[in-house]
C-alpha cells in the first residue's frame, strides 16, 4: 500500500473510489433500472401480442357479429357469399386435443411415475434423454411422419391395427381382473384355499371377457378407414408430442413430493403401488393436473402436424366423435388460409384469422394461468 | 385383499410402469427409424447414367471422357428399343407429316407474300396449294392403302406441280414420294388398334430413359433426363411393362385394379420384345452405381427439387436461427441476471413471471401472426417477407426458453461463489460479472443450445414472416429485406404442394433427416454439457 502511493494515477484512482460513492450509487442505480427495462421486453412482447392480435381481430367482429362466428358451422371464407362459421374449426381442435390427451395422459403420468419411483437412477439417466429428445423432434418432422408414414399405414391396415393394439391392452387387464375377481370369489365361497376353486372362478370371469373382446377386434378389424389423414392420425401423433411435457411437469411434483409422506406409507405395510397411488399421486395432485393443462396448451397450439395430415375438411364429422373422419383446426386454418388472404388485407377474410388467433391466445392464457396456480398449490402441498 | 392378491397388483403396476418407459422408446424408434433409414437414401444411392450426365450437364462434375464413354455404351444397349419402336411406329404415328406440312404451308404463304405477284395469281397458287397440303393430310390419315395411292396419283401429276419447283412447296411432293415408299412396306390397318398405345408407351419410355434420339429438345430439365435413381427407375420399369386397368367384373361395381402386362397388346408385334429386352438389359441400359452424393447438402435445387440438393434450405435455416439468437440471447440472459440477483419478490416480479409462462404458451402460429402484423405491417422492419422479420418473430419465441435456462444455470452456482467474491471486496455487479456468470455459463449456453434446436424446428411462426418454397441461396446483407426457403417450411411444402410429391420422396427424406440430425445435434451437445456441468457441480460442493 505504501508503494502505491508514490505513483500519482494510483492516487488519483483511490481518491475516486472513496469520494465517489454518489457517482457509484447513481451509475448502480442506472444500471439497476436498465436491467428491469431489458427484462421487461419479455412483458411488452406478451402485451403486444394482446394488442396486435387484438387489433386485427376487431374488424372482423365489428364486421360479421359474434353470432354466426360462434354457433356456425358453415367456413366459406373464399366463396362469393362468404360465411364465417367456425364452429366446425372450434370442434375439431376440440375433438384432437381430446384425441391427444387420452393418449398422452395415462401413459405420460405413467411413465412420470415410472421415472420417479421405480427406475433405477441409471436406467432413469437412460430415459430422460429419450424424453428430451422426444421433446425436441421439429413438429414439421412429426406431420411429415403422420402424412408421410402413418397415415398410408392407417388406410390400408388401419382397422387391424386397431384390432391388435386392442388385445395388446386388453389381455392383460382381463388376465389381472380374472386371476384377482377369482381369488375374492373363491374367498367368497369356502373359506379354505382350494386351487380348483380358484381355476373355475377365474375361468367363469375370464371366458365372457374374452369373448367380448374377440367381438371387439373383429368388429374394429372389419371398420373402413377411407382416408388415413384424419383425427385419429393426428390425435395419436399429438399425443406423442404432449408425451414428453406431461411426463416432465408430472414428474417433477412427483419427485417434489416428500420422501417421509413414502417412507410413512411403507412402514404401513403398504406395497409400492398402493403407495404411489394412494399417497404419492394425491399429493401431487396439483402438478399432474398442471401436466394435463400443459399438454392441452402443447396440442391445441400445434400447427403442422393438423395442417398436414388432419385432411383440412371444415365439417363435424357425423357422429360427432367419430375419429375417423377428416377434420380442421384453428391454427391448421390459420395457417393455411393466410397465404391467400394475405392479398386482401382488411377484407373480413383478413381478419378472421385474428379473430381464430385471438380465440386460440385467450384459451392458451387462461390455460396456463390456472396452470400456475395448479403448480404453486402443489408446491405448497408437498412442502 | 389377500397379501397375495395385493403383491399381485403391485407387480402388475410396475408392469404397466416398464410397459409406458417402454412406449416412450418405441415411439421414438418408431418416429425416428423410418425417416432414418430413408433418409440415407438421399444420400447414399444408386445412380443411374442419367443421374452421370444431369450431374456433368448442370453442375459441371464428372469426368466428361468417362461418362461419354458409357453414354455411347447405354445408347448401344438402347438402339435395339429406339429401332424397333421407329420402325412400327412409321405406319402407325403419322402426326410429324401432318405437322411438317403444315409447317410448309405456312412458308409457302409467306413466301407468296414476300413475291409480290398479281392479286388473282397469288390467291391462285394459294389455293392450289392449300387443297394440296390438305389432301396429302388426307392421304395420311387414311388407313386405306387404294385411296392413298389415288390420292399420291393426283398430287404428283398435279398440272400447277411445275411451278412449285424450287418452292417450299417442293417438300411437299419429297414428302409425298418418302410416305408413299413406306405405305409400300408396312401394314397401315394396325393404325386404329395402336396408335394409343404407342402413344403411352412412348411417355412412359422417356420418362424412363430419357427423351429419344430424334425429339425436340424440352423445356424443362426434368425432362432432359430419365430416371436417375435406380430405385426410381425399377418403379418406372413397372409403369412401362404394366398398363393399370380397372376390373369391373366384380358385381359390387367397384373397379379392382389390375396390372395388365404391355406385351399383351403388343403381341406378334416387333414392339413385344423390347418389354422383355427391357426387362433383362435394363441395368446395362442405365448403368447404375452406388453413389455417395454428400453435395446433396450443398448443391442447389434444379427445377424445383426434382434434381440437385437443398443448400439455399439450409442456409435459411442457419440464418434464421442465428437471427434469433442474436435477438434473444442478450435480452434473455439479462433478464434471467435481474430476475435472480437484483429483483425482490414484489408484484411487478410476479407479473413479469407470469408474463414470461404466458408467453411460453402462446401458440407458434399466433407468432407468426403477430410478426406479420406488428413487424410486417405495423413497423415495416421490411417491405414484405424477410430473414430479419423472421429471426425476430422466432427471437420472442424462444426468450422464454432462455429466460428460464439462464435462471436455473445462475440459481445452480452455489451461493459460496458469490459469498467469496462479496467478502474480497467486490461489489454486487463486479461479483455477478466475474464470479457467478462465468461459473453458470454452461448451464447458461445449455439452454442456448436448446432453444437453437427449438428455432431450426419451427415452421408456423416463419410461414407468414421469412418462409418462401423456391429461391436461391441468399448472402448475408440480403437477409435484411429478402424471404428465404427453410428446411421446415420446405419439408411441408415438399411433400404436399408439390406438383411430384411421389418423385422427390428421396429429397423429402432427406430434409427431414437433415433437419433431424441438426437439432438432435444440438440436443445431445446440450445434454453432454449439463452432465459435465453436473458433475463439476457435485465435485465441488
Amino acid at each position: 500500500m505504501k508503494e502505491s502511493r508514490i505513483y500519482p494515477g494510483n492516487l488519483g484512482k483511490q481518491l475516486l473510489n472513496t469520494g465517489s460513492t454518489m457517482t457509484k450509487r447513481i451509475l448502480s442505480s442506472f444500471g439497476h433500472s436498465l436491467l428491469f427495462l431489458i427484462t421487461g421486453v419479455s412483458v411488452v412482447s406478451v402485451l403486444f401480442i394482446f394488442i396486435f392480435i387484438f387489433r386485427d381481430a376487431l374488424p372482423f367482429f365489428k364486421l360479421e357479429g359474434f353470432k354466426d362466428f360462434f354457433t356456425s358451422t358453415l367456413w366459406y371464407p373464399s366463396s362469393d357469399t362468404q360465411s364465417f362459421g367456425a364452429l366446425s374449426l372450434f370442434f375439431g381442435s376440440a375433438i384432437v386435443t381430446t384425441g391427444a390427451i387420452i393418449v398422452s395422459v395415462p401413459i405420460g403420468v405413467i411413465a412420470a411415475v415410472c421415472l420417479s419411483d421405480v427406475l433405477s437412477f441409471s436406467l432413469r439417466q437412460i430415459m430422460k434423454p429419450v424424453i428430451e429428445i422426444l421433446a425436441a423432434i421439429p413438429s414439421v418432422a412429426y406431420g411429415f411422419f403422420a402424412l408421410v408414414i402413418f397415415a398410408p399405414l392407417l388406410q390400408d391396415s388401419g382397422s387391424n391395427i386397431l384390432a391388435m393394439s386392442s388385445w395388446i391392452v386388453c389381455t392383460p387387464l382381463i388376465l389381472l381382473t380374472a386371476i384377482i375377481g377369482s381369488g375374492l370369489l373363491s374367498s367368497k365361497i369356502s373359506p379354505v384355499n382350494s386351487l380348483y376353486i380358484r381355476i373355475i372362478a377365474a375361468l367363469i370371469i375370464g371366458i365372457p371377457l374374452f369373448a367380448g373382446l374377440w367381438f371387439l377386434s373383429s368388429y374394429i378389424s372389419g371398420i373402413q378407414i377411407s382416408s388415413g389423414t384424419n383425427a385419429l392420425n393426428v390425435s395419436i401423433i399429438l399425443g406423442i408430442m404432449a408425451l414428453p411435457t406431461v411426463v416432465s411437469v408430472s414428474d417433477d411434483s412427483l419427485t417434489a413430493v416428500n420422501m417421509s409422506l413414502r417412507e410413512g406409507s411403507y412402514a404401513l405395510g403398504a406395497t409400492r403401488a398402493e403407495t404411489l397411488i394412494k399417497v404419492v399421486i394425491p399429493a401431487a395432485k396439483g402438478g399432474i393436473v398442471a401436466a394435463v393443462i400443459l399438454g392441452i396448451m402443447r396440442a391445441i397450439g400445434e400447427t403442422m402436424v393438423v395442417w398436414m395430415a388432419s385432411g383440412n375438411a371444415a365439417k363435424i364429422p357425423y357422429p360427432w366423435f367419430n375419429f375417423l373422419e377428416p377434420i380442421r383446426t384453428l391454427t391448421a386454418t390459420i395457417a393455411g388460409d393466410m397465404g391467400e388472404a394475405d392479398q386482401v388485407i382488411g377484407s373480413s377474410r383478413y381478419h378472421v384469422l385474428f379473430a381464430l388467433a385471438l380465440c386460440l391466445l385467450l384459451f392458451t392464457f387462461i390455460c396456463n394461468l390456472i396452470g400456475e396456480k395448479f403448480i404453486k398449490r402443489s408446491k405448497k402441498i408437498t412442502r | 385383499m389377500q397379501l397375495q392378491t395385493r403383491k399381485l397388483l403391485d407387480k402388475s403396476f410396475t408392469g404397466l410402469n416398464l410397459f409406458s418407459a417402454f412406449f416412450l422408446i418405441s415411439a421414438l424408434i418408431i418416429i425416428l427409424g423410418p425417416i432414418f433409414f430413408k433418409g440415407i437414401g438421399a444420400f447414399v444411392f444408386k445412380g443411374t447414367i442419367e443421374y452421370r450426365r444431369m450431374i456433368f450437364d448442370q453442375f459441371g462434375r464428372g469426368n466428361k471422357e468417362k461418362i461419354s464413354k458409357e453414354i455411347a455404351y447405354s445408347q448401344k444397349a438402347r438402339k435395339f428399343i429406339y429401332d424397333t419402336i421407329s420402325d412400327f411406329e412409321k405406319g402407325i404415328i403419322v402426326e410429324p407429316y401432318i405437322k411438317e406440312t403444315k409447317k410448309i404451308y405456312k412458308e409457302y404463304k409467306e413466301y407468296l407474300a414476300s413475291l409480290k405477284l398479281t392479286v388473282p395469281h397469288q390467291t391462285e397458287l394459294r389455293r392450289k396449294s392449300r387443297s394440296l397440303h390438305l389432301l396429302f393430310i388426307k392421304a395420311v390419315e387414311s388407313t386405306d392403302k387404294g385411296e392413298i395411292e389415288d390420292i399420291f396419283n393426283k398430287i404428283l401429276s398435279d398440272p400447277y406441280r411445275k411451278s412449285f419447283d424450287s418452292t417450299p412447296m417442293q417438300k411437299v411432293f419429297r414428302l409425298v414420294t418418302r410416305y408413299s415408299e413406306i405405305v409400300n412396306q408396312v401394314d397401315l390397318s394396325n393404325r386404329e388398334v395402336y396408335l394409343e398405345y404407342l402413344i403411352d408407351l412412348k411417355d412412359r419410355l422417356r420418362i424412363l430413359l430419357g427423351p429419344f434420339p430424334k425429339d425436340p429438345k424440352p423445356i424443362l430439365p426434368r425432362n432432359h433426363y430419365g430416371q436417375t435413381r435406380w430405385d426410381r427407375s425399377l418403379v418406372k420399369l413397372d409403369d412401362v411393362l404394366f398398363i393399370e386397368k380397372y376390373d369391373y367384373s366384380d358385381s359390387s361395381g367397384i373397379g379392382r385394379m389390375v396390372q395388365y402386362p404391355r406385351a399383351e397388346i403388343f403381341k406378334g408385334t416387333p414392339v413385344e420384345h423390347i418389354f422383355s429386352y427391357l426387362e433383362d438389359d435394363l441395368e446395362s441400359i442405365l448403368l447404375p452405381k452406388t453413389v455417395f452424393y454428400w453435395r446433396f447438402l450443398i448443391d442447389v435445387p434444379l427445377d424445383s427439387n426434382i434434381f440437385g440438393g437443398i443448400w439455399p434450405a439450409i442456409l435459411g435455416t442457419f440464418y434464421l436461427t442465428f437471427g434469433a439468437l442474436l435477438f434473444s440471447i442478450p435480452p434473455g440472459i439479462i433478464a434471467a441476471i435481474y430476475l435472480t440477483e437484483f429483483a425482490k419478490e414484489n408484484w411487478v416480479i410476479r407479473l413479469i413471471r407470469t408474463c414470461i409462462g404466458t408467453l411460453a404458451g402462446v401458440p407458434s402460429i399466433v407468432f407468426g401472426l403477430f410478426g406479420l402484423a406488428f413487424f410486417i405491417n405495423t413497423i415495416h422492419v421490411s417491405t414484405s417477407k424477410s430473414v430479419l422479420a423472421g429471426s425476430m418473430t422466432l427471437a420472442i419465441l424462444v426468450l422464454p426458453t432462455i429466460i428460464r435456462a439462464s435462471e436455473e444455470a445462475i440459481r445452480a452456482v452455489p451461493h459460496t461463489y458469490k459469498e467469496a467474491a462479496l467478502s474480497l471486496g467486490a461489489s454486487r455487479w463486479r461479483a455477478v460479472l466475474t464470479a457467478i456468470l462465468p461459473a453458470a455459463l454452461p448451464g447458461i449456453l445449455t439452454g442456448i443450445i436448446i432453444s437453437m434446436g427449438r428455432a431450426a424446428g419451427e415452421t408456423a411462426p416463419i410461414i407468414f414472416t421469412a418462409a418462401v418454397s423456391v429461391g436461391k441461396p441468399l448472402k448475408l446483407w440480403e437477409t435484411l429485406s429478402q424471404p428465404t426457403p427453410a428446411l421446415s417450411w420446405n419439408i411441408y411444402n415438399l411433400c404436399t404442394e408439390h406438383e411430384a410429391v411421389d418423385e422427390i420422396r428421396h429429397v423429402q427424406y432427406g430434409m427431414v433427416l437433415t433437419l433431424i440430425l441438426i437439432v438432435l445435434l444440438l440436443n445431445i451437445i446440450a445434454i453432454i454439457l449439463r452432465a459435465r456441468i453436473n458433475k463439476r457441480l457435485i465435485g465441488r460442493t
